[in-house]
Order: structure tokens, then C-alpha cells, then sequence
């Protein structure tokens, strides 16, 4: 049965809807566009749908990845236009190609992830002292951040996730281009950098709107051509 | 104008509660649309968007091109702290603008402990708390729902209160709020607006008390405010609105599933049910209107589930054959029907095992009492005989565990009364045994609730049984419900005593509740939220003996705080109800004997409606 990769984005108002809802919202999705989503055989059966990477809650997502199996045979195309035409508002369905069947996991495939971090300052923020602080930020070997699990506060070292980081401004906008590691090992979450950086500036790292803008392989290609 | 509350959702535990745009949510411009309704759920997101009655005014509303209808609730501790460190007022999600910006603010009243949250909102909205205060710039606040058969606790809150089912009453209220002029004062709208059926001004009644603090009578000051409103009812239910197209939540909400209405009301004539008795009379759908229902719903939401939904649904007449047909038609889409509640007989036992065709988990069934004399008194006609076979045949057909609900505090109650309540676990227990569910696995569980005499059913006038009472009741089943396989449930009763408090109170009540909610009373449902030493504050700050309106037995002679307020039921019958409780006897359902002469038909000009003759409806 076909496996489709469908390509969308979430911004606006479902940038606040955690992964597991964003799962069901495509399970409901697919059954308004009348299309038949395969199920796991058992007591329980789970639609099968595969996402490249749950995106965290508030996070705008550019291009996501979600692989569905059908029951049916459908093109890309017809997935594509039927499930563009119920999907809530928020989130919208990009593109859509056939995945061959022996290609690995969407998840496996992700490797890394480019981000957008957006923020207003107070005012103008000078871009000089922001590029040399940076600089100062790479050049350390070893940066630990603390991070919550379910088996309480655990200290981590994020420096090795860090592919790279940049910084640039307009008017009163800080913008931080960041590419960290991504996927199932040594992810490394883009708040985190940001907290580090805090001393970089006029931005609480929560007020930062923070944009997935890309999920990558490990070979440096979008996901979706993997 | 929209607010800017983005910055304010990641410092939230589940900001989806704020942020609407789900699917089927309608946003409408907001300048070309006359009339703008709020409807203000007191309590949190996912209790809200469970709920039938805002999913079907939604859609009445927004369908007109004149008015649009958004939604708000209660937020969450969090949400209320960031609402008031960075001064927003409380937002509709959809066009995200201030409470205050509406014409009306449209509040439905499921529960007396969702109370506080009613002041809260009106609050964090910046509309001002009491009627009397509010001007004509700011939103006339309306309220609803079963506990509006007795608002009298919050009358100083409420400018107009409606009793019945809304559907057609709506548009009323829209067209008088449409066309008020500008100019036209607060009170002469009031005054349009208590022309409609159905609709109570409370700030056009006196209430007058006696000496020793007996309410003495209650009467229209106003000229042309009738002495006593009545409850408006849908006559045919099968053209009534029907929400098509119901918001489907991203969030997971305590019902997260299509809840198709198969009917509405039920006249079992359970003597402590309100439902039972503000919802009469019974109509039905019909088969065909249901399953094109059923077609819709699931087209349009897309839900691997569909609830019937009524008070009984075991009961309509025409249950196998909508079973049946749904089953067939929709087992193959992965869509599974489910069946809220069980009528404790082998029928509804079949009807549960032709829906569930895998994952054979709980069924709960409610016997309310645990001897047949007590079931007697509370007309619930259910025998042990009858439940200990249902449970046999439960146990056979595959279900390991068994859920009873059962109340405590009920009028006449017994030390073995409470005996038979472990009684009837232990025998339903071996019923499992018997017939061969492996004993790892079976389980029987208690639940029980406390009794809340309820305005307008024949228990009005009884006394709760004090905490204290309650607590011991619940010592001692917790020491006779022992062994394995058996598990014991309750409620806090401090909850429970809140709750009759408020469900037989009067306007006096009104201050504790701005007092309870001034010393931090919020989310009183709500266990981790509830502060019972707050309340007890606040009843001590206001000097009134909350036991007055709980614990105390009222007479015929009492003039009752909602007798202005009728439901249908005539106060003779509830009275002779009421005997006929203490004498251990039972009244038949109308829809299967002779009329009972609740009084409710002939006051109403209607009739109950069922699809299929009786008869045909068991079997």
C-alpha cells in the first residue's frame, strides 16, 4: 500500500498544539478527506502515520514531514488536494510524493535542524557586540545547560549539537540563525541555545518566536528527498 | 480591537486551552456583524468543548448573518496569573478580543461548583460583578442550564436568566439586543427582553423574609412581569438545529468524540434526578433523521467514535435497529459507537456487546441504592435479581471489570442500606468468578456519590446528611467493601455539601460567593483547586449558616426560593412523589403506563414523543 510523505506547516494559532494533538488532528483529517489511513493490526490499532520530528509546543514549524500508509491506492496528488481542503486552519499541507517502501524511517532519517529565532528589543540592537559575543559562545569546548526529565533536573552538554549560529538585525528585530543537531541522538533544542546565549541581549529568550525552517539529513539534504 | 496574548501562551501548562482556530471554529468579521455573543463556559477548556448545548448554540447563532457567537472559559490558575501581571482582560478565542467588547455574555450553569468561576470571568473580563453596577456600554449577562431552574445564589450577578432548552429562544434574544436603539437604557432592555418566554429578570423580583429568616414571598415589582416563568421546550426535536458541523477541539476533552442526541428527557422518574425532571418530556429522533445525523457528523469531523447521547440511551425505542444499522455501516471505517450509560438489564448488556467489538474494558451500570426498599423510595426500578444477572451475563460475554454507581445521604438510608451496597459488590464479584473471568482480572468497583436534594424533583425538600454523617457512611462502606477484586470510590463530601447549598440557596448566598471568590475561591470542581477552609471563611465573614439550605428539612408551607420558577412539574405532584417515597412506593414510567400527571404535558401544551411503539423497544 502506498506511503505517502506529505510536506506542511504550522504556524499561527496551531503553533501552540503539542505533537500528539497534531497527530490526531491528522487522523481526523485523513477521515474527512475520505481517504483510508492504514491501521496496526491488534487490540488497539494506531494509525500509521510517521513524523520526522514532534515539534515542540510554540514552535513554528516551516516544512514538516509526516509519512502516512494508505489503504488504498491514492496518488500524491489526490492526497495532497483532499486532505488541503480539511486540514484546520494553521496547518497546511505543502506537497505530497510517494515514498518508496524500503526507504528507512522518516525518523531515523532526521539528523539536523535549521531554526529562526525572531525577537523585538527595546532598541536597535548593535550587531558588533552581538557577532563578537558569539564568537566568544563557539569558541567554548563545553557548554552544560540543565534539562528536565522524567527523572529530574539532568545537566547536559549541548556544544557538540551546535553545527553553527549567526545573528543579523533589522530595526528593532534580533534574528538568531541556528543549526543544531536534531532527531532521536543528541538533539539539541534551539530555547536551550538561547538561554545560554541570554546574555547576548535586550530578548528574554521567551519572547523569542522561534521557526523550524528546516529538518536535514545527514548528509545535508531536506528530509523530504530523503 | 484583538489582543496581543502570543507572549503570554508559553508560559502556560496547555496553551491550546487559549488559542481556538480548531477545526469548524468560525471566525466572523467582527464590524459587519450586529450582534456579538459571548457564550462563557465557567469552567475549563476541555469541560467546555464537551459540552452538547455550546456546540449547538454555536452553531444556531453563527448561522445567522447578523450575529456571531465566540467562545471563552474559564482559564486555568496559570492563565489567570498571566492575565493579571501583564493587565489583559479575559479574551474570546476567536477574535482573541476582551469580554467586555460583547453584547451579550452568554453563561451556561452546569454545575454550583462552577460558581466562583462565574465571577471570575466577569472579572478577569472588566465587566462589573454585579448587575446593579453594569452600565448601558457594558454586556448584559445572561445565564442557562440546569442549575438555572434555581439561580436565586446568583441573582445579584445575573441580568437575565433563561430557563429550557435555548434553540429557538436564542434568535429572541438576538432580535431584542439587535434592535436596541441607542439610548435605550439598561432597564427598558431588560424589560423587551422579559417579554420573551422562558426568560427570569431577577432584579424585577422582591424577595421578602420573615422574622426568623423564612422566606416570606417573592413577587414581580415590576408592572406586567409575570408572577411566575415557565421553561421553554423544543416540540420536535427532529427539526431542531442540529450541529452539523461541531468545532473538533486539538486538544484531548473529556468527551473527545461526535455526540449525536438520539433524545432528549427522561421520565424513569428517578425521585433525586433533576434531569429527570427539567428535561420532560421525552422525544425521540427519528431512526432516519439520527443516522443521517450520524452520516454528517462523522463526515465532518472526522471522529473514529460516535456517543449516543441522552439521558438514557437504552431507553429509545427504536435502540436495536439504530445500533444495528450504525454498527453495520460504520464498523469497517474504523469508527467504533459507544453507549454513555447502561440501563442495568441483559438487553442493554447486548446492545454494549454489539458495539464493542474489541477491547471489552468497563461496564458501568447504576443501581443508586444498595437495598430494593431503598430503591423503592427512590424509584429506581431495579431489582438485585436484575443485577446480578446482568452482571453474569456481562462477566460471560467478555467484559473483566464492572463499575457501580451508588449513592449515599439518600432520604431513609440505613445502616443496611450501606450493607447492602457491599452486599451487591461482593455478589456481582462472584458473579464474575462464576462465570469464569480470571481472577487476576476481575474487578468490581464502588462508586459512590453523596446525596444533593435538587430544586424541582420530589427530594427538594430533604435534608443532606451532614459531613460528619457522610464521612462516617463512607468509614464504614470503606471497611465493608474489602478484598480482592474490590475497589471503593467517593467524593469529598465537603464538595458535596457545597453543592446542596447552592442547589437549594437563595439570594442570600450571593455575598458568600463574592466573599469565597474575593478570598481566592476558583475551580471549585476541580480537587486540587478546591478550598473548603476558604469557604468556610466566607460563610463565617457573611454571617449566614451555609446548614440553613443544606441540612435542614423544608416544609410544604416553605415558600421555596425557586417557587417564581417553573419546570413543568407541578408542585403537587413532586409533593406526592415525595409521599409516595416514604411510603416505599413506586410510580411507572409514562412512556410505558398511564400518565403520571406530572403535570408537565398539559402546562406546556405537548406531548411525549417516541419513534416506535412500546413493545418493540426491548426486544
Amino acid at each position: 500500500m502506498p506511503r505517502i510523505r506529505v510536506a506542511y506547516r504550522q504556524n499561527g494559532a496551531a503553533r501552540f498544539v503539542s505533537h500528539l494533538d497534531v497527530m490526531r488532528a491528522f487522523e481526523r483529517a485523513m477521515r474527512r478527506a475520505g481517504l483510508k489511513l492504514s491501521y496496526t493490526q491488534g487490540f488497539n490499532p494506531r494509525p500509521k502515520l510517521t513524523f520526522a520530528a514532534p515539534l515542540p509546543v510554540g514552535m513554528v514549524g516551516l516544512r514538516e514531514y509526516v509519512d502516512i500508509v494508505l489503504d488504498e491506492a491514492a496518488s500524491p496528488f489526490l492526497v495532497m488536494s483532499r486532505l488541503g481542503r480539511v486540514m484546520p486552519k494553521g496547518l497546511s499541507v505543502l506537497n505530497a510524493r510517494e515514498v518508496p517502501d524500503e526507504s528507512p524511517n522518516l525518523m531515523a532519517v532526521v539528523h539536523h535542524a535549521r531554526y529562526l529565532a525572531k525577537g523585538f528589543t527595546n532598541k536597535k540592537p548593535d550587531l558588533a557586540v552581538i557577532q563578537e559575543s558569539l564568537q566568544a559562545f563557539l569558541a567554548r569546548r563545553e557548554i552544560y545547560v540543565e534539562r528536565q526529565t522524567s527523572k529530574g533536573v539532568k545537566r547536559k552538554d549541548i556544544r557538540p549539537g551546535i553545527r553553527s549560529i549567526n545573528a543579523a538585525a533589522e530595526d528593532r528585530e534580533l534574528r538568531i540563525g541556528m543549526e543544531l543537531k536534531a532527531g532521536q541522538e543528541g538533539n539539541v533544542r534551539p530555547y536551550e541555545v538561547l538561554t545560554a546565549l541570554q546574555h547576548l541581549g535586550p530578548v528574554q529568550p521567551d519572547r523569542f518566536v522561534i521557526i523550524r525552517t528546516a529538518l536535514l539529513s545527514s548528509n545535508g539534504r531536506l528530509v523530504w528527498e530523503i | 480591537m484583538s489582543l496581543e496574548i502570543e507572549h503570554l501562551l508559553p508560559r502556560v501548562e496547555k496553551p491550546a486551552r487559549y488559542v481556538g482556530s480548531e477545526y469548524n471554529s468560525i471566525v466572523k468579521d467582527w464590524d459587519k456583524v450586529k450582534v456579538k455573543v459571548a457564550f462563557a463556559f465557567p469552567d475549563v477548556y476541555e469541560v467546555g468543548m464537551s459540552h452538547l448545548g455550546l456546540q449547538i448554540l454555536y452553531h444556531v447563532v453563527n448561522q445567522r448573518d447578523d450575529a456571531l457567537m465566540e467562545r471563552v472559559f474559564a482559564p486555568w490558575p496559570d492563565m489567570e496569573r498571566e492575565l493579571t501581571t501583564s493587565g489583559l482582560p479575559l479574551f474570546s478565542l476567536e477574535s482573541r478580543r476582551p469580554i467586555s467588547d460583547f453584547d451579550v455574555v452568554a453563561f451556561t450553569l452546569q454545575y454550583e461548583l462552577s460558581y466562583t468561576n462565574i465571577l471570575n470571568m466577569l472579572y478577569l473580563g472588566g465587566i462589573p460583578l454585579y448587575a446593579r453596577d453594569r452600565g448601558d456600554g457594558d454586556p448584559l449577562v445572561i445565564a442557562g442550564g440546569p442549575c438555572a431552574y434555581n439561580p436565586e445564589p446568583l441573582a445579584p450577578f445575573i441580568d437575565a436568566v433563561f430557563l429550557g432548552e435555548g434553540e429557538e429562544a436564542i434568535h429572541e434574544i438576538v432580535e431584542v439586543v439587535s434592535k436596541r436603539r441607542a439610548g435605550m437604557g439598561r432597564r427598558s432592555l431588560l424589560r423587551e427582553l422579559s417579554h420573551i418566554d422562558g426568560i427570569y429578570i431577577p432584579s424585577f423580583y422582591d424577595v421578602q423574609y420573615d422574622a426568623l429568616g423564612y422566606i416570606k414571598s417573592i413577587v414581580p415589582v415590576e408592572e406586567g412581569i409575570p408572577e411566575k416563568v415557565t421553561k421553554r421546550i423544543i416540540s420536535d426535536l427532529d427539526h431542531a438545529p442540529f450541529p452539523a458541523r461541531p468545532i473538533v477541539p486539538y486538544l484531548g476533552v473529556v468527551h473527545d468524540r461526535a455526540m449525536l442526541e438520539v433524545f432528549r428527557g427522561c421520565t424513569r422518574g428517578c425521585r433525586f434526578c433533576q434531569a429527570g425532571a427539567v428535561y420532560r418530556p421525552v422525544r425521540e429522533k427519528h431512526l432516519e433523521t439520527l443516522l443521517q445525523q450520524a452520516e454528517d457528523i462523522l463526515k465532518n469531523t472526522g471522529y473514529n467514535e460516535l456517543s449516543l447521547a441522552s439521558l438514557s440511551t437504552t431507553d429509545y425505542s427504536g435502540v436495536r435497529k439504530l445500533i444495528t444499522k450504525l454498527v453495520k455501516r460504520y464498523s469497517d471505517q474504523n469508527v467504533s459507537i459507544s453507549l454513555p450509560s447502561l440501563r442495568v438489564d441483559a438487553f442493554a448488556v447486548d446492545l454494549a456487546q454489539a458495539v464493542q467489538k474489541v477491547r471489552k474494558s468497563t461496564l458501568t451500570f447504576a443501581p443508586e441504592a444498595g437495598t430494593q426498599r431503598l430503591r423503592n423510595v427512590i424509584n429506581k426500578q431495579v431489582t438485585e435479581e436484575d443485577l446480578l444477572q446482568t452482571a453474569y451475563v456481562a462477566f460471560s460475554a467478555g467484559w473483566l471489570r464492572i463499575k457501580l454507581y451508588f449513592m449515599i445521604g439518600l432520604p431513609t438510608e440505613t445502616f443496611e442500606d450501606l450493607e447492602g451496597i457491599a452486599d451487591l459488590a461482593r455478589k456481582v464479584l462472584q458473579k464474575g468468578k462464576e462465570a469464569g473471568v480470571p481472577k487476576g482480572r476481575l474487578s468490581v468497583t464502588i462508586s459512590t456519590s453523596s446525596f444533593v436534594p435538587k430544586a424541582h424533583t420530589p427530594f427538594q425538600w430533604e435534608p443532606q446528611d451532614p459531613i460528619e454523617v457522610l464521612r462516617e457512611k463512607q468509614a464504614q462502606l470503606k471497611r465493608l467493601i474489602k478484598g480482592k477484586g474490590l475497589v471503593f470510590n467517593y467524593h469529598d463530601p465537603e464538595a458535596s455539601f457545597l453543592e446542596a447549598v447552592f442547589a437549594r440557596g437563595d439570594r442570600r448566598l450571593a455575598p458568600v460567593l463574592y466573599r469565597a471568590w474575593e478570598l481566592g475561591c476558583r475551580l471549585d470542581g476541580w480537587r486540587e483547586c478546591f478550598r473548603y477552609d476558604l469557604w468556610e471563611r466566607a460563610f463565617r465573614d457573611t454571617g449566614v449558616n451555609p446548614a440553613f439550605y443544606a441540612q435542614r428539612r423544608f416544609t410544604l408551607d416553605d415558600v421555596l426560593p425557586w417557587d417564581h420558577l417553573d419546570a413543568g412539574l407541578s408542585k403537587k405532584f413532586l409533593w406526592l412523589e415525595r409521599k409516595r417515597a416514604l411510603a416505599g412506593q413506586i410510580t411507572e414510567d409514562c412512556r410505558y403506563g398511564k400518565c403520571t400527571g406530572c403535570g408537565l404535558c398539559p402546562a406546556l401544551e405537548i406531548e411525549p414523543y417516541l419513534q416506535e411503539a412500546r413493545g418493540d423497544a426491548t426486544h
